[in-house]
């Protein structure tokens, strides 16, 4: 080594880390790591993304996906590979767009009402027809299939379905000197009730207040009470007394001071961390909160009771709930839709089993497939308690979550944000919703609106 | 001196091994750059292009286009939504470029004495910048939360506690500012820092011997000294603010874009478009706008500033 004005020979000790070697180390982690990103091509190697991941702490649902993949693998050369997206980043997040824009999306994939038109008119879900079982498509409950199919194909299969209730705090409303016949039946009711249930440091009543599909979600309920709905005949029905009602009632909670603009956690849905808490007295959410209960905050005591309903209207609620899908340019599509039609579809005892397992054990849904309702009822999981109700009460109310496009979706969200959180009048809201979505229909070319 | 000719003749008599090491140090210079020219090719460069070619097309995101010329530079032009996230972003930027510019400095005046501890203090005014703008939404989140917040408890003293600071549509911008001009005043702090340091000593003994009283001495020394770095300060503000992180990720964590569309900005718009919509093409319009008014406008400051040497014309 020598110095570079003298030439002379260096006396110092040659250094650990040299120029060379600090570029040629650089330049292997950049490949390690382009390496690394890099999926496999094999179509014996099927990847399966879902937000169910392993936690440190016991998942019943982590080990459902493990089990069920992990059957498949034993007896199949085309092996499924799961892969767990945080459910922040799959639920709202940009990771399965991303994947797809890029061309390497999934092989099978979790979807939601919400998404499945957009991927559906953009060609991404295979036909899953040919693949069901005989018998598989009359075994799930009437509605379960409509919002997945298009023009009779069946695109994505149910794994359960997730009906609305408000759940409520038995101790906040003995506080109030509330008791059980006091469970409000009506919207009028709801918000008398929510008065006396709020104090200094609790709300009486929870909405979602954040904007999304979620909130769309939950409020749909209310518009269908009174016979309302957004797209028939291909024209938005939006603007309608139904509509104006609905988004009334949540500006009432607001006005009267009952409701939170701002939720705890994960919003309105995380009974644990709203209602189980004291920050409310009332909250709406789905089945999957008997579960959340259970697991988080055992000794909680809380009841159930259905939607409340504007006067003169009929009880409905919201059947929400994932489907698995298969991506029509995926490496091996017929695999993965005869792995898909296996784990969710198949009508012998060990996939009926499978099936309750998913919606009893694992989780607590209402199950999608007839066969599974009556295999779980003999296994006595909606034989009592509030899962009774549910499988008793709120299912004969049951309708699908609908699969609005988005600019529909946001249509509706502005007029439920404009209402709740702005407090601005529900009939201009509702007409420029209405106006929205007529203008969107004008020029809209894909599957059927439902 | 001496020693310095004496190096310069030797090396004067070597000249080829002086030009075979000289493209030596060339080569490896050009090697030891390439990852950041090559970064930027590849994530900022070339994606430009690509987002400018997007923009004349209608893309689903499932591999699907279709030419459809300007159409997504028309659209813009009948978007209320649009509008409505520019309208937000304007008022952000108003709010929180001079207050974030005015808390950095500040601050930097402050911690520029040394004092016992000035260090500790320093680090921790530095410290929100250091974290993950998804956990200081969570943290402000859980701080603001609706009647049961420590700061929304602190508030009820003032009549505030029943103030709703991230779901009421009047009090989420400016919330959503404040947080943001916590988050980056340590980052602008530290830039001042350095520019004030750069202050030659000798100006403000100067002008505390002529009399001058310390806002004379900030008035007339300090901040004609600091031009440059106000100007470097107000730049990066000015594109972080419409385009940086803060923009994006404390908004998605915060609010959603809600209330009401009240924290909508222009790039949570765009992302809305692009990953929830499904409107790429349309996107990545915006985006092309977006970046040629934020080009225009620097281009702009440059020019009128002379790059923040106001003083020296």
């Amino acid at each position: 080594m020598t110095t570079p004005a003298t030439g002379q020979q260096s006396t110092s000790p040659r250094p650990v880390l040299t120029r060379r070697a600090l570029l040629g180390a650089g330049l292997g982690l950049g490949a390690a790591a382009a390496l690394s990103a890099c999926g496999s091509d094999d179509p014996n190697d099927l990847s399966f993304w879902n937000f169910y991941g392993p936690s440190p702490t016991p998942s019943t649902t982590s080990d459902w996906f493990k089990s069920v993949t992990d059957e498949w693998n034993r007896n199949n050369d085309v092996k499924v590979r799961p892969r767990f997206i945080a459910g922040s980043a799959y639920l709202n997040g940009n990771t399965l767009q991303t994947a797809f824009s890029a061309g390497s999306g999934p092989d099978i994939f979790l979807i939601s009402p919400g998404d499945f038109l957009r991927y559906q008119n953009g060609g991404a879900l295979l036909d899953l027809t040919p693949y069901l079982p005989e018998g598989a498509r009359e075994d799930y409950v009437k509605g379960a299939l409509d919002t997945r199919t298009v023009d009779g194909k069946v695109y994505a299969l149910p794994m359960e379905i997730e009906p609305l209730v408000v759940y409520y705090d038995k101790r906040a409303f003995e506080q109030a000197h509330l008791a059980e016949s006091d469970l409000p039946r009506t919207w009028d009711q709801f918000l008398d009730v929510g008065t006396k249930l709020t104090n200094r440091n609790r709300f009486g009543a929870l909405f979602e207040t954040l904007p999304g599909y979620y909130q769309n979600f939950v409020w749909y309920p209310f518009l269908w009470q009174g016979g309302g709905g957004a797209v028939a005949d291909g024209k938005s029905i939006f603007d309608s007394e139904a509509a104006r009602g609905a988004l009334g009632f949540w500006r009432e909670t607001q006005r009267r001071g009952i409701a939170p603009k701002a939720a705890l956690g994960g919003g309105s849905g995380d009974t644990p961390s709203n209602l189980a808490v004291g920050y409310c007295a009332m909250q709406q959410s789905g089945i999957w909160a008997v579960a959340d209960l259970k697991t988080q905050v055992p000794k909680f005591e809380y009841g159930i009771f259905p939607l409340p309903i504007p006067e003169g209207g009929k009880q409905v609620t919201d059947g929400g709930g994932w489907a698995f899908a298969v991506n029509a340019r995926g490496k091996n599509p017929e695999a993965a839709a005869r792995f898909v039609s296996w784990a969710l579809a198949s009508t012998d005892a060990a996939g009926i089993d499978r099936a309750r397992r998913w919606n009893t054990v694992a989780k607590t849904n209402l199950p999608p497939r007839t066969s599974v309702r009556k295999a779980a009822e003999a296994k006595g999981d909606f034989t009592s308690g509030v899962l009774k109700t549910f499988a008793t009460s709120i299912a004969p109310t049951l309708r699908s979550e609908p699969r609005y496009p988005p600019e529909v979706y946001k249509a509706i969200s502005d007029a439920i944000q404009s209402t709740q959180l702005s407090g601005n009048a529900p009939a201009g809201a509702a007409r420029q919703a209405s106006d929205v979505i007529d203008n969107f229909l004008l020029t809209y070319r894909g599957g059927s609106i439902l | 001196m001496a020693a310095l000719t004496s190096i310069t003749t030797k090396a004067a008599g070597k000249p080829a091994m002086s030009a075979e090491r000289r493209k030596r140090e060339t080569r490896a210079a050009w090697l030891f750059l390439a990852p950041d020219a090559i970064g930027l090719l590849v994530f900022v460069a070339i994606p430009m292009v690509f987002a400018l070619a997007l923009s004349l097309f209608d893309v689903d995101g499932f591999g699907n286009y279709r030419w459809i010329g300007l159409d997504n530079f028309h659209r813009m032009l009948s978007d209320p939504m649009l509008g409505r996230a520019i309208g937000v972003t304007v008022k952000y930027v108003v709010l929180f470029v001079p207050l974030s510019f005015a808390f950095g400095l500040g601050l930097a005046l402050l911690v520029w004495n040394k004092f016992p501890g000035v260090g500790m203090v320093r680090t921790l005014l530095f410290l929100p910048n250091a974290l993950s703008l998804v956990v200081i939404g969570l943290l402000w989140q859980f701080l603001l939360v609706d009647k049961q917040g420590v700061l929304t408890k602190m508030g009820r003293p003032f009549g505030l506690g029943d103030v709703s600071f991230l779901g009421d549509p009047k009090w989420a911008l400016p919330t959503y500012v404040l947080i943001s001009v916590w988050y980056s005043m340590g980052y602008q702090m530290l830039l001042f820092l350095a520019g004030l340091n750069d202050i030659d000593g000798e100006h403000l003994d100067a002008a505390r011997v002529d009399g001058a009283g310390a806002w004379q001495r900030f008035r007339h020394v300090i901040w004609p000294l600091l031009g440059p770095t106000s100007f470097f300060v107000l730049i990066t503000s000015l594109v972080a603010s419409v385009t940086g992180l803060q923009a994006f990720d404390l908004v998605y964590v915060l609010t959603k874009g809600g209330p009401d569309n009240q924290t909508s900005t222009i790039v949570f718009y765009i992302y809305q478009q692009a990953f929830s919509f499904g409107h790429f093409g349309y996107a990545a319009a915006i985006t092309v706008m977006l970046v040629l008014f934020l080009v225009i406008v620097t281009a702009a400051l440059f020019k009128v500033t002379g790059g923040g040497r106001l003083h020296a014309r």
